[in-house]
């Protein structure tokens, strides 16, 4: 007989792939063996994680195709069991893992396309709280606003790629008719924001992510708006924060008490 | 305040009153429905638990080498072959 800890060890590395004679002899068996039950019950988990996975990391699955995903989910499942009882939160590990995965070398920009699925999948699960609003700026004198700090709304992600993650995107929609995407187009990077009902993203320009990117970092309003002009002297600063604005991509200001 | 902060302060101060017209102009932005609806949470889809359980677990799924989805649309960069 198998102490707790030691059958609870045993369970996972089954379900990890591995066959415990040990676990088998302490698991009821009649028509259906116990090895045979305990297989079936292994089957079971790796399928319903890798539709798990195929549900967060859509993108990537429309991208390799079903058959290609469900063994790349399987084996991050096999490798990665969750520590979570929720789904939802399973497969923040993906992305690192497909970017390892030698038969996806091929497609060199599938890890940034699993990033941004990643950052969807938080975005939309992510609490909706206040946003930053314009009228929450417009009252600050000049030396307040330069001073500002705001912070990204929860769900609210910089995704940076060396590649077209946007276009990408498009043209792994069913039924999109987007022509081809050429990797040579270059990088871009992009804020995925939580909404009112959905998730979605924005394609920012350099001196925009290089503002949010400062933001993000605790850096102030001031601070930010140089990094933007040191990316790009033309930036113009003023659509652009409206943009930001309107895009609802910050959240409320903290009120110090 | 020197010009350079000036330059800074005056443009954030425009922002906050830019018309709402051009505010609204986003641009870009991709709605992205249909992530995470399906396959989460739900032990009775119809590729999980009624249609998984009478299989046994097949250690030796055919070996799919080849990616086959919308990566065909996607060219270019030096990893790709040909």
């Amino acid at each position: 007989m198998l102490a707790l800890r030691d059958l609870q060890a045993a369970f996972a590395a089954q379900l990890g792939g591995e066959d415990r004679p040990d676990l088998a002899e302490a698991v009821v068996g009649d028509s259906i063996t116990a090895a045979a039950r305990l297989r079936v019950h292994r089957h079971h988990v790796a399928e319903s994680l890798a539709t798990a996975l195929a549900a967060t990391y859509s993108t990537v699955q429309a991208i390799v195709g079903e058959d290609f995903f469900r063994i790349m989910a399987r084996e991050l499942a096999a490798a990665d069991l969750p520590r979570q009882p929720v789904l939802a939160e399973y497969g923040e590990a993906f992305p690192a893992f497909v970017a390892g995965y030698g038969p996806a070398a091929s497609l060199p920009y599938l890890a940034d396309m699993a990033r941004l699925d990643w950052a969807l999948n938080l975005a939309f699960h992510a609490p909706w709280h206040s946003r930053l609003s314009v009228s929450d700026l417009a009252d600050l004198p000049p030396e307040g606003l330069l001073a500002s700090r705001v912070s990204l709304a929860a769900g609210s992600t910089l995704v940076r790629s060396a590649y077209p993650i946007d276009r990408i995107w498009h043209a792994s929609r069913p039924g999109t008719a987007t022509g081809r995407v050429s990797l040579d187009e270059g990088g871009v990077a992009v804020i995925v924001l939580r909404r009112a009902d959905d998730a979605a993203f924005a394609t920012l320009s350099p001196a925009e992510a290089a503002f949010v990117e400062a933001l993000d970092d605790g850096k102030t309003l001031e601070e930010g708006a140089q990094a933007a002009f040191a990316t790009e002297p033309a930036f113009d600063l003023s659509t652009s924060v409206a943009r930001l604005l309107a895009l609802q991509a910050f959240a409320a200001l903290q009120q110090d008490c | 305040m020197n010009s350079t902060r000036v330059a800074i302060a005056s443009a954030l101060a425009a922002a906050l009153v830019l018309p709402a017209a051009t505010s609204q102009a986003q641009g870009n932005m991709e709605k992205c429905y249909g992530i995470a609806k399906a396959g989460k949470n739900d032990c009775q889809t119809a590729k999980s638990s009624c249609a998984g359980t009478s299989k046994k677990d097949a250690q030796a799924d055919a070996w799919v080498s080849v990616p086959k989805g919308a990566c065909e649309k996607i060219v270019g960069g030096k990893l790709t072959p040909g």
